[in-house]
């Protein structure tokens, strides 16, 4: 009978749900993975039964940050986020977890350097929300902080929820460097080592060494006898060739001129 | 008054009528004050009127080959006396005007029970040729102070009725009438405006409006397509839904024939979508294209919502906007809070600059330009640091900190250093002495600056150019005839010429391939 029917899955789904939550405490992968197929199905099928899978589905894309299947969160968030937006009535939060996966979400957008949909994400969400979640005001803080350089600050806020500490570690710290790197590398003439291993939040010298060998190769390593090393950035190229002119612009420009005279005389 | 405005009526007719007759002392009566609508609504019957008798007269060209244009310009004349209307006043005209034997629906119209004058002399003259048009006028116009009083739900119910009415009009045309059909156009764009302006349900509307928008570009109904798309954007906007609005710009065209004010609007619109889809550049012309566009006497609100959008777009492209724009007549008021930002964003200090912010929040979050203004941070930075480089050749890291309002050295250096990658400023950062030094003003005539500015601006000049000589048009059959007789002289001398048109056309099309 139907009612049996719709019962048998209501307490089957539970289960379900139930085991993902324990998977995501205990940081379980696999079998959250094959418990999440289920949970899809019941999500898109059964209408009754959207609230509860929703819920399952918020684990699965926590486990999948734990993985680092960033492809495998984005599907899973473009299936919650419409939900979100449909089910909020006065109280703008459906589920528990709701401003988490919006925060990572929002997160994601910002190290794939998706800006627009970044800005366009925050338009739809709840002002009064974004300013007092955490889980929401630390994405947003940190584009402002990554757009003014603030970067000190960005290594000092701590980090709402465990699973932020996914996008801290592989993206940020490499961002922020990269782009504290790429600062130095214009702003100065010559460093000492110590100096340049504080600014980047370098351990120690050798880790900073590594670095420039790997993604620095222009950077020169001085060794002074007697005193720390120093770090020299090579100077600019500043002789200008004939392809600095850029007379491919100026050709166009003055051709696009010349016609347009020609039409109107 | 219902009696006696409808007898003046049956005697201000009687008058046009007997005018060959009429004896002195009939014109000796005093001027009879007939109601304004009604004024308006004989008007309209005697332009389309004069259509269609033309019509059957079909070696004579009437001027009004285009009955859309007819009604929107009886519209225009006519918005003084449909702005002072009342309900009674429509109810009275649609019973003096419509007649009851081929009206449908007259009762939505018509809100007291038929009134009988003792001396009815003359039989009501009914509208022949304008009758939808006045029907669906007066529909629209009872919709409007519905809706003005509140009663949203009767005022949906009206427009909704009165969309129905036109499309089985449509529906009903045979070709001989299409005259009746395409002046049908701008009332039907009236009452959809109406429509999306009353209704609450929005997502149910949208599927509504999207088919009806459809139906219009098939039917090449510039008015209701062009209003409609903005009623569509308007929506998505206010539902916050920036990616589906954007979509939305990308998949469709504004018709270019469309009213001037539509086209203010849909200007509006996409600027304010690529304004928060961080398209600064675009979202300024599309912004400044409407407020150019905008009336100057009327539309007030319009232009003060446009303008603060503009004066924000101007903030997060890191130009300050001038101060007498805060200034214009009517609108200090409004935007005070955005002078007061624009001075804080001036000074650099981004202390400062967070203070005014939180001060004028609430402020900002009624005039949804709150999520804007919270991106101008970096600008402020900006603004600070150009200012400094200007003014000092050599500061130290400290001072620049306390000016920028940031929150230690270490600090204000990463922000220098990030600025001159970003191509800010020139400056070398001198760590161990703790200062930052700005190298010499580059002469900005060697560089190509001046070309970019000039050929910006001369982009501009020979866009309206062509614009302009594009809109330049003469009645086209008019020409054609013309063009017609003086080929025919030409083809006896036997000389093969193209026309102009055909010459630009050509020229087109060369040139196509270069932009």
């Amino acid at each position: 009978s139907p009612y049996y029917h719709h019962h048998y899955i209501m307490s089957s789904l539970n289960d379900i749900v139930s085991q993902l939550e324990t998977c995501v405490t205990n940081q379980d992968v696999d079998s959250g993975k094959s418990l999440l197929p289920q949970v899809k199905v019941s999500f898109l099928t059964a209408p009754e039964h959207t609230a509860l899978a929703a819920q399952g589905l918020e684990c699965g894309a926590l486990l999948t940050l734990m993985e680092g299947d960033l492809e495998a969160f984005s599907r899973l968030v473009a299936l919650l986020l419409p939900y979100y937006h449909n089910n909020q009535g006065a109280s703008s939060t459906t589920t528990a977890k709701q401003h988490l996966i919006v925060g990572l979400h929002l997160m994601q957008l910002l190290v794939e350097h998706r800006l627009s949909e970044f800005h366009a994400l925050l338009e739809i969400l709840n002002e009064k929300l974004v300013s007092t979640e955490a889980c929401l005001s630390y994405p947003v803080g940190l584009e402002r902080q990554l757009m003014v350089g603030l970067y000190d600050e960005i290594m000092s806020t701590p980090i709402p929820h465990a699973s932020y500490q996914f996008f801290v570690n592989h993206y940020l710290e490499q961002t922020v460097r990269d782009n504290i790197a790429d600062g130095m590398e214009v702003s100065y003439q010559e460093l000492t080592v110590s100096e340049a291993a504080q600014r980047m939040k370098f351990a120690t010298l050798p880790e900073l060494q590594s670095y420039v060998q790997e993604h620095r190769p222009d950077w020169i390593w001085m060794e002074n006898p007697g005193s720390e090393a120093v770090l020299s950035f090579a100077p600019v190229d500043t002789t200008v060739t004939a392809a600095d002119i850029g007379a491919d612009d100026w050709i166009q420009q003055s051709l696009q001129y010349a016609t347009e005279m020609e039409r109107i005389v | 008054m219902g009696k006696d405005e409808d007898k003046k009526e049956d005697t201000t007719m009687a008058d046009a009528t007997k005018v060959e007759e009429k004896t002195e002392e009939e014109a000796e009566k005093e001027a009879v004050v007939v109601p304004p609508l009604e004024a308006a609504a004989l008007r309209l019957e005697k332009s389309l009127g004069a259509y269609q008798s033309s019509e059957k007269d079909a070696s004579s060209y009437s001027y009004y080959s285009n009955p859309a244009k007819v009604v929107r310009r009886w519209l225009s004349t006519s918005s003084g006396a449909s702005g002072q209307a009342t309900l009674e006043d429509i109810s009275q005209a649609a019973q003096a005007l419509l007649d009851p034997a081929t009206t449908t629906k007259l009762e939505l119209l018509v809100t007291s029970t038929a009134m009988t004058t003792e001396d009815d002399t003359t039989p009501p003259t009914y509208l022949k040729a304008a009758a939808i048009q006045v029907q669906t006028w007066l529909l629209s116009l009872k919709a409007r102070l519905l809706w003005r009083a509140k009663d949203t739900t009767a005022a949906v119910n009206l427009c909704q009725e009165g969309i129905l009415l036109i499309m089985t009009t449509l529906e009903q045309a045979t070709n001989s009438t299409s005259a009746s059909v395409s002046s049908l156009f701008p009332l039907n764009a009236r009452l959809w405006r109406w429509l999306a302006l009353a209704t609450e349900e929005g997502a149910v509307l949208r599927v509504d409006m999207a088919k009806a928008h459809n139906m219009a570009l098939l039917r090449r109904d510039v008015d209701t397509a062009a209003t409609l798309l903005n009623c569509m954007l308007r929506d998505l906007l206010q539902n916050s839904q920036v990616e589906q609005a954007q979509k939305l710009l990308s998949n469709s065209t504004f018709p270019e024939t469309a009213s001037n004010n539509q086209l203010c609007r849909f200007l509006y619109y996409s600027g304010r979508i690529q304004a928060l889809r961080l398209e600064y550049t675009s979202s300024y012309s599309n912004l400044s294209q409407s407020l150019r566009k905008a009336p100057t006497n009327t539309a007030l609100g319009f232009r003060i919502a446009a303008q603060r959008l503009l004066v924000v777009v101007q903030l997060l492209m890191g130009e300050i906007p001038e101060r007498p724009v805060f200034f214009t007549a009517g609108m200090k008021q409004e935007l005070e809070p955005y002078l007061l930002i624009t001075q804080a964003v001036r000074r650099g200090d981004l202390a400062v600059f967070t203070k005014v912010v939180s001060e004028q929040k609430e402020r900002l979050q009624a005039d949804e330009t709150y999520t804007l203004i919270s991106r101008l941070a970096h600008q402020v930075v900006k603004a600070g640091l150009r200012k400094l480089q200007v003014s000092y050749s050599r500061l130290s890291l400290q001072d620049v900190a306390d000016r920028l309002g940031l929150a230690s050295a270490q600090q204000a250096e990463f922000v220098v250093a990030k600025a001159v990658r970003d191509g800010v400023l020139d400056a070398t950062l001198h760590p161990k002495e703790g200062y930052v030094q700005s190298h010499d003003l580059v002469n900005v005539y060697a560089t190509k600056e001046p070309a970019e500015a000039f050929h910006r601006r001369i982009a501009y000049c020979l866009t309206t150019h062509n614009d302009a000589v594009r809109a330049m048009r003469y009645p086209p059959d008019a020409y054609k005839k013309q063009l017609e007789a003086s080929r025919g002289n030409r083809r006896r001398r036997g000389g093969e010429d193209k026309t102009d048109e055909e010459k630009a056309a050509e020229l087109e099309d060369e040139l196509d391939e270069d932009y």
